[in-house]
């Protein structure tokens, strides 16, 4: 193939590599795909990070790379750091896809790192994102501290984000995962992580083999961290600025990846979700610093122009999707005047729950059932601005706590539907 | 803070208004008469419908000598519809369903019996002593018209009490109020407060050209009206931070009725009156010229004013904006027999003028909902009630709402002798047959079919507060005329005939954008530099949104950082 030939030489074995290193308390995880320009930052914000703050630790660097074809493998391992290379081969269709979180076959990323975390004996696994150009050495702590000092067993990041940055996130993965797994969230999928190693090895004895056709994702270990009966908790990080060429940020392709992702995890693993009853808050480390201003003009005219269209052009394909009356609300919105169109919680829950059904039921090809979500995310989003343009930081998250109240309050409704 | 200011505040240029008479609605309480409590047990089915305001005919006590146009107490609920309390949890059940309310209003007379007007006939010394206008002759005037002539031979009336004439426009019961004087104008200020306290969405002024008289005038339009209105509009702005709506009820021509906008300072709404028989004209000439000549004769309006629609209302289908021979025709082609007539118009309802034909009651409804201005539904029109004109007066179009095949139409659990007017029980339009129920439950009645209009007009700011400019393609039988707001462009074809007809559209303007139907969705051939070429059905029309080539460009805003 292609990518193969023009690939760098694989790696050392890496039985030889971890002979060479021997036992390591702290593993930091580095997934990665052509991210040489911005890695060298990330390694050197780890390095400060444990130097200043875990510095009798002994460290090292996993790197499972997809198959970057700009050194950064190479890069990694000029950086001084101990590292361990590591090289999965992202199969090449996941590779065309970019994914929104910008490596291909990060499941078989984590499935490397976790093992060689182990192998070296480590007391702390911290996964960051090689790409993410606004790390510095207060992020190695507030991440690491809480599993180091065995106060926490998954340590998931909470950045400083404008209240219109990660609406999918803010509007539909954190709510729902309120409402699954029964834990209050802002970042569910932060790209980052961290697991203590008791959290490590019941990760280890759960994920199954490779051949197995289960993803190990962010979200399997968080719902597989929460079943588990382990101490989930948040880090205050700051701003999170990502500087890559490998993220897609094409709306239906994160719509489709991100809550594909959800959902499939629901099929799969319904035991971690079905009886979960209520929620509750996370411990924080750290300081909330949300951004005071917007990235960008948001144009609420276009996100209702979007639903609107959506209106006119999906509403076949809603109409296997939606419960009748679901349907019947959402075309009963009035979208005459964009600056005052609303979405009620409810109903957005209801949609959404409509969509996770109709994936688990199989009512339409699951790629249109994701990507016809989009016009409706838009307008809920519009309406989100809407209701949230005026207000304070504390009204914008009053706001986003009523969705998540939303979605919790009808968990029955999923419930019953997903039998 | 409010979020829309300006839009929250022109709520009404895109709404559509249903008009409602709470006695003819539903009966709460089984006396033979609707009332509020019925008809806040019917939101749910206005809501569904897909209507945004309601318009309530008059509430208020009366003799009920002119349907309640004939008010004796303005500050009371008439004691058949129920009470101030009934009539407020009704308004509030209506907001709750982002439903607003605005109610009739009779500001320019009221009923002889009215208090105002016992004190000032019998005690020249009263308070209420020039609250009306009296004369010692009946001569004054003598260049108003007489608009009820079937039943008044002068617009004075000799009062034996006080021995003087009163002047009164309409029926000599409803002597004119008096608004040279201040103390009027004060008085029907704080009446509106009354109302608009509790939460009232705005008032439809009935008959407001006629406030003051002026020798040597029709007495109509007269500049001390426009002024006395303008006051109102005022006090009302100013008290109640100006999303309350002002709908003026002025039968004239576009011309004369221009002037009830002021400079945007007077009403917020008027009805485009000559339009109507106008639709229906060319209807039937299948031709689309009075419809265009209408609107080359409506002079534009200020930006915060707004047409109000429609095909049918409470009163006759009135021919007194169309010349002697287009009324000749009127009668010939919708009222052949007399006792459809009624003074100058035609006492029948939507679908008995159309002979139930459901393609034209369609095609009416397409004019209605796409034409420049706020539609607004006459009760039962969307499921196509019919009439009875042998009934006295209006009272042919004012029967009860026909919800199922139930005893007295679903109306009322009253005995069916005590109702206030008989249901319609005709084999075509009985209720047997055409009602709520057995329309909801059919996909393709003319209920759903209104509902999916609605639903379409409700897609597009463009259809409320768009531009128009009328097409020419060659074929006259067919009305085309595109909408533009903002970034939307509409396109509308109509076709007036009874028969299928082809036609060219010049739509060059928009070569390369895409025709995409409104209510199927689908998308039609995208328009090039030749004739666009359509073929209709017989009074088929279709509604088009015109998506630009470019559309979907440009960014929302949130994309790069959606997850």
């Amino acid at each position: 193939m292609t990518d193969t030939a023009q690939a760098p030489a694989p790696p050392p074995a890496l039985d030889e590599q971890l002979a060479a290193l021997g036992p390591r308390e702290i593993a930091v995880g580095l997934p990665t795909y052509d991210n040489a320009a911005t890695v060298p930052a990330v390694v050197a914000a780890v390095r400060a990070g444990l130097r200043a703050h875990f510095p009798d630790a002994a460290a090292l660097v996993v790197n499972a790379d997809a198959g970057s074809l700009d050194r950064t493998p190479e890069v990694l391992a000029e950086s001084g750091v101990p590292v361990v290379l590591a090289r999965h081969e992202a199969p090449n269709g996941a590779r065309a896809a970019v994914p929104f979180h910008g490596v291909p076959g990060r499941d078989a990323a984590f499935r490397l790192t976790f093992d060689v975390a182990r192998r070296v004996g480590a007391r702390v696994l911290v996964v960051l994102e090689a790409d993410v150009t606004s790390i510095g050495e207060a992020w190695i702590e507030r991440l690491v501290r809480p599993a180091w000092e065995e106060k926490a067993d998954l340590v998931l990041p909470a950045y400083a984000r404008h209240r219109y940055e990660g609406t999918i996130t803010s509007l539909m993965l954190a709510p729902m995962v309120r409402a699954l797994f029964g834990r209050r969230l802002r970042h569910p999928l932060g790209g980052a992580f961290v697991l203590s190693r008791r959290l490590l090895e019941h990760v280890l004895e759960h994920l199954g083999p490779p051949t197995s056709g289960r993803d190990v994702t962010d979200l399997w270990l968080l719902g597989t961290a929460i079943a588990g009966g382990f101490c989930v908790a948040e880090a205050w990080l700051g701003p999170r600025r990502i500087e890559s060429r490998t993220r897609t940020t094409e709306l239906p392709s994160v719509m489709a990846q991100a809550l594909g992702g959800l959902f499939t995890l629901m099929e799969r693993h319904d035991a971690l979700w079905l009886g979960v009853v209520g929620s509750e808050p996370v411990p924080a480390l750290g300081e909330p610093a949300p951004l005071a201003t917007a990235p960008t003009a948001v144009d609420v005219e276009r996100l209702v122009g979007a639903f609107r269209r959506g209106v006119r052009d999906l509403v076949q394909i809603w109409e296997l999707i939606l419960a009748p009356e679901t349907l019947g609300d959402v075309l009963s919105l009035d979208v005459r005047d964009a600056t005052a169109y609303r979405f009620p919680d409810p109903l957005w829950a209801r949609v959404v729950y409509d969509f996770a059904l109709g994936h688990h039921y199989g009512v339409v090809h699951r790629e249109h059932l994701l990507r016809s979500l989009v016009p409706l995310y838009l307008g809920r989003t519009a309406a989100f601005v809407n209701a949230t343009r005026a207000v304070s930081d504390a009204g914008s998250e009053a706001a986003l706590e009523l969705v998540g109240a939303a979605f919790e309050r009808q968990k029955p409704y999923l419930v019953e539907r997903w039998r | 803070m409010s979020l829309r200011p300006a839009a929250a505040r022109e709520w009404y240029k895109d709404a559509v208004f249903y008009e409602v008479h709470v006695k003819a609605f539903a009966d709460g309480n089984g006396d033979g008469i609707g009332d509020f409590v019925g008809l806040t047990s019917r939101l749910d089915y206005l809501k569904d419908l897909g209507v945004d305001g309601l318009w309530i005919l008059p509430m208020y006590p009366s003799p009920l000598r002119d349907d309640g146009y004939d008010i004796a107490d303005f500050y009371g609920i008439h004691p058949a519809y129920g009470t101030v309390e009934d009539f407020q949890t009704f308004l509030d059940e209506a907001h709750a369903r982002d439903l607003r309310v605005i109610a009739d209003l009779v500001m320019n007379h009221t009923s002889d019996v009215h208090p105002w007007f016992q004190a000032s006939r019998s005690d020249p010394a009263s308070p209420y002593a020039d609250y009306y206008v009296w004369s010692d002759t009946d001569a004054r005037y003598r260049d108003a018209r007489i608009i009820f002539i079937d039943t008044e031979t002068s617009n004075w009336t000799f009062d034996p009490v006080r021995k003087a004439y009163y002047w009164h426009r309409f029926f000599s019961h409803q002597p004119d109020l008096n608004y040279d004087n201040p103390a009027v104008r004060a008085a029907m200020l704080d009446v509106m407060r009354f109302w608009l306290d509790r939460g009232l969405d705005g008032f439809r002024c009935d008959a407001v050209p006629y406030l003051v008289e002026r020798e040597g005038t029709n007495c109509e339009n007269l500049p001390e009206t426009h002024a006395v209105l303008k006051e109102i509009r005022r006090v009302i702005e100013r008290e109640y931070g100006g999303d309350r709506l002002l709908l003026a009820e002025a039968n004239q021509w576009p011309a004369d009725v221009r002037s009830y906008f002021g400079d945007g300072d007077e009403c917020h709404m008027s009805f485009h009156f000559p339009l109507m028989p106008r639709i229906y004209l060319a209807v039937r000439l299948e031709e689309r010229l009075p419809i265009v000549d209408i609107f080359t004769h409506t002079p534009a309006i200020p930006p915060g004013c707004q047409w109000g629609l429609f095909l049918r209302n409470h009163d006759e289908l009135t021919l007194e904006m169309v010349t002697n021979e287009e009324r000749a025709f009127m009668y010939h082609a919708y009222a052949q027999d007399p006792e459809m007539r009624l003074n100058l118009g035609i006492r029948r309802r939507l679908a008995p003028l159309l002979d139930n034909d459901r393609r034209r009651i369609e095609l009416l409804n397409s004019l209605l909902l796409t034409l420049p201005g706020s539609p607004i539904v006459y009760y039962g029109d969307e499921i196509g009630m019919g009439d009875n004109v042998y009934l006295g007066d209006r009272d042919g179009v004012r029967t009860p709402m026909q919800w199922s095949r139930d005893r007295n139409a679903g109306f009322s659990a009253a005995d069916e002798t005590r109702l206030y007017l008989p249901v319609i029980t005709d084999p075509v339009y009985g209720y047997q047959t055409v009602n709520v129920a057995a329309q909801a439950g059919t996909p393709s009645s003319l209920l759903n079919t209104m509902k999916r209009l609605l639903a379409a007009r409700r897609s597009s700011l463009a259809f409320g507060r768009g531009t128009i400019e009328f097409l020419r393609p060659r074929n006259p039988r067919v009305l085309a005329y595109v909408r533009r707001y903002q970034r939307e462009t509409l396109l509308v074809v109509n076709n007036l005939a009874d028969s299928p007809q082809p036609v060219e559209l010049d739509l060059r303007s928009l070569t390369g954008s895409t025709p995409v139907e409104m209510l199927g969705r689908t998308r039609f051939p995208t328009i090039g530099g030749t004739p666009y070429f359509l073929s209709l059905g017989p009074h088929g029309f279709y509604w088009f949104r015109i998506e630009r080539p470019d559309e979907g460009d440009e960014p929302y805003g949130i994309e790069d950082t959606a997850i």
